[in-house]
């Protein structure tokens, strides 16, 4: 089975015009609103830690390398609400990730939709992230 | 036919519970919103075996979801929505619970949105009007971040004294913690302590960990001869709180929960809370302003099987010009439960706030060179 490897990373002038406004909040110290991405990958662990969830991925890319990501969810509370279970998320799955890259450039990741491989779509994010579209008008 | 004699029943305690509702907060008791699945048969309040009243079970104030704290000004005095209003929140809460259990419909998919736009050379597309924001509809981000509403509140605002809803004018002392911590908002964080004590796993205080958030608004009451304990799901303090109206601890020994004493009146459980510090404050996860002086007084009485009315009244002089007070229902949620919520131990956002920042340093001082 190949894994297709997809990730779009685009330039921070292309998408928002202004800078968001310090928050004493995790996504906006951690993760960068305009490094918007999408990785297609194969889940190895399911940390289900507070107070957000990790999942770490492998993504190749089409050359066969392979590169791990992290991805931050929600949670745990929050996501056994929204349906899932230990079993959700086991490793091996393939899942695309959409979401955005870690303000220092590692391989991290806040999490907002996976797919899953019937193309059901799952919310995985956390909370008020300060990401665009989720910003208090 | 039981739903029709619970809309039935639901449609007088309308009736029966608007010209109460423009007398005073306390009429929040007869609020079709606090009464919400009685279904017309006479109710009684059950005793522990040791004659208290049974305030336990698990709770969550997910029914004030949405309800902004502070009203907004257009509402002036009023402390209910119109019928009219009222109709057009619970489009909201049904939306909501659609949006829970329909979460594959959903379209909510910002980073991909992005992208999309970006790929067109367009600007990131605007959220859809009404869908966030703050306010009294404001609620519905998203359904799937997991917590809604199951029965839409009356209320426009979850301060019901000063009779605007609004926090009282700030002290000289509590306008200096404003600047300070506004101060704060504005400076890049570097290090542990630029964040709140919400950030860092520490405590939602008091005040914090009961009112309504984006998630995790369970809590749960237990209760033995003369003692009564909350534990509170998101960031997992519990109280233990004696019930035979003792003193206070001594005025040295001081802390983020403050020292709770309680008593019962009547039905009513009323727990005093002293010995606070002044680290954080009252607000949503602990946000806001204190000093160590403040005296916090809740109410808890259990009106029907599935509503206990909460009410806390914020007695502090060196911060506010007035005291002031929340009122709002707590309710059982079917099938709800507390989950752990360990939240230090995997708080990897600290690091990776900081990682974060110094990144952001090292890229502003190689353009500045």
């Amino acid at each position: 089975m190949r894994t297709k490897f997809c990730i779009a990373i685009l330039a921070a002038a292309l998408l928002l015009t202004a800078a968001p406004v310090w928050a004493h909040h995790a996504f906006a110290a951690e993760f960068d609103v305009n490094k918007p991405l999408i990785l297609k990958g194969t889940v190895t662990k399911m940390e289900w830690i507070n107070p957000h969830a990790w999942i770490h991925i492998d993504v190749k890319d089409a050359d066969g390398k392979v590169t791990s990501w992290m991805i931050e969810a929600g949670a745990p509370n929050g996501l056994l609400r929204r349906g899932f279970t230990k079993a959700s998320l086991l490793p091996g799955t393939d899942i695309v990730v959409e979401g955005w890259q870690a303000k220092d450039g590692s391989n991290r990741a806040n999490g907002s939709n996976i797919t899953l491989p019937d193309g059901k779509k799952l919310f995985v994010g956390s909370s008020g992230t300060g990401a665009p579209f989720e910003k208090d008008k | 036919m039981s739903k029709r004699i619970f809309a039935l029943s639901s449609s007088i305690a309308f009736a029966v519970a608007l010209p109460l509702a423009a007398q005073t907060p306390a009429a929040l008791k007869a609020s079709p919103g606090n009464t919400a699945g009685n279904s017309g048969k006479a109710w009684s309040l059950s005793k522990t075996p040791w004659g208290d009243p049974d305030l336990q079970g698990t709770w969550t104030s997910d029914d004030t979801w949405g309800v902004p704290m502070e009203r907004p000004v257009s509402y002036g005095d009023r402390l209910y929505l119109t019928e009219d209003e009222l109709k057009d929140r619970e489009k909201r809460v049904e939306q909501s619970k659609q949006r829970i259990e329909n979460p594959s419909d959903d379209s909510h998919s910002p980073a991909k949105a992005q992208l999309d736009a970006a790929a067109k050379g367009a600007a990131a597309p605007a959220p859809a009007a009404g869908a966030f924001g703050r306010g009294v509809d404001a609620a519905p981000v998203p359904g799937q971040f997991g917590e809604y509403a199951r029965r839409a509140s009356r209320q426009t605002s979850q301060i019901v004294d000063p009779p605007n809803g609004r926090i009282p004018e700030l002290t000289p002392e509590g306008k200096k913690k404003q600047a300070a911590a506004a101060a704060l908002r504005r400076k890049t964080p570097e290090t542990w302590t630029d964040w709140s004590i919400y950030d860092r796993c520490i405590t939602r205080g008091v005040a914090g960990s009961i009112i309504p958030v984006i998630y995790g608004n369970g809590l749960e009451i237990v209760q033995s001869p003369g003692y009564v304990a909350i534990r509170y799901e998101m960031v997992h303090d519990t109280r233990i709180i004696p019930t035979d109206g003792r003193a206070h601890l001594p005025p040295s020994i001081r802390s983020y929960m403050g020292d709770p004493v309680g008593h019962w009146e009547g039905n009513t459980l009323v727990v005093e809370t002293t010995n606070f510090n002044d680290k954080m404050g009252v607000g949503p996860n602990g946000g806001g302003f204190q000093s160590e002086d403040m005296k916090l007084t809740e109410r808890f009485t259990r009106v029907a099987d599935n509503t206990i009315n909460y009410e806390l009244t914020v007695d502090d002089p060196k911060t506010y010009t007035a005291k002031w007070k929340i009122a709002f229902p707590i309710t059982h949620e079917p099938g709800y439960q507390l989950f752990e919520y360990a939240c230090h131990e995997g708080n990897m956002a600290m690091r990776n706030m900081i990682t974060g920042t110094l990144a952001e340093q090292a890229a502003a001082a190689q353009k500045k060179n």
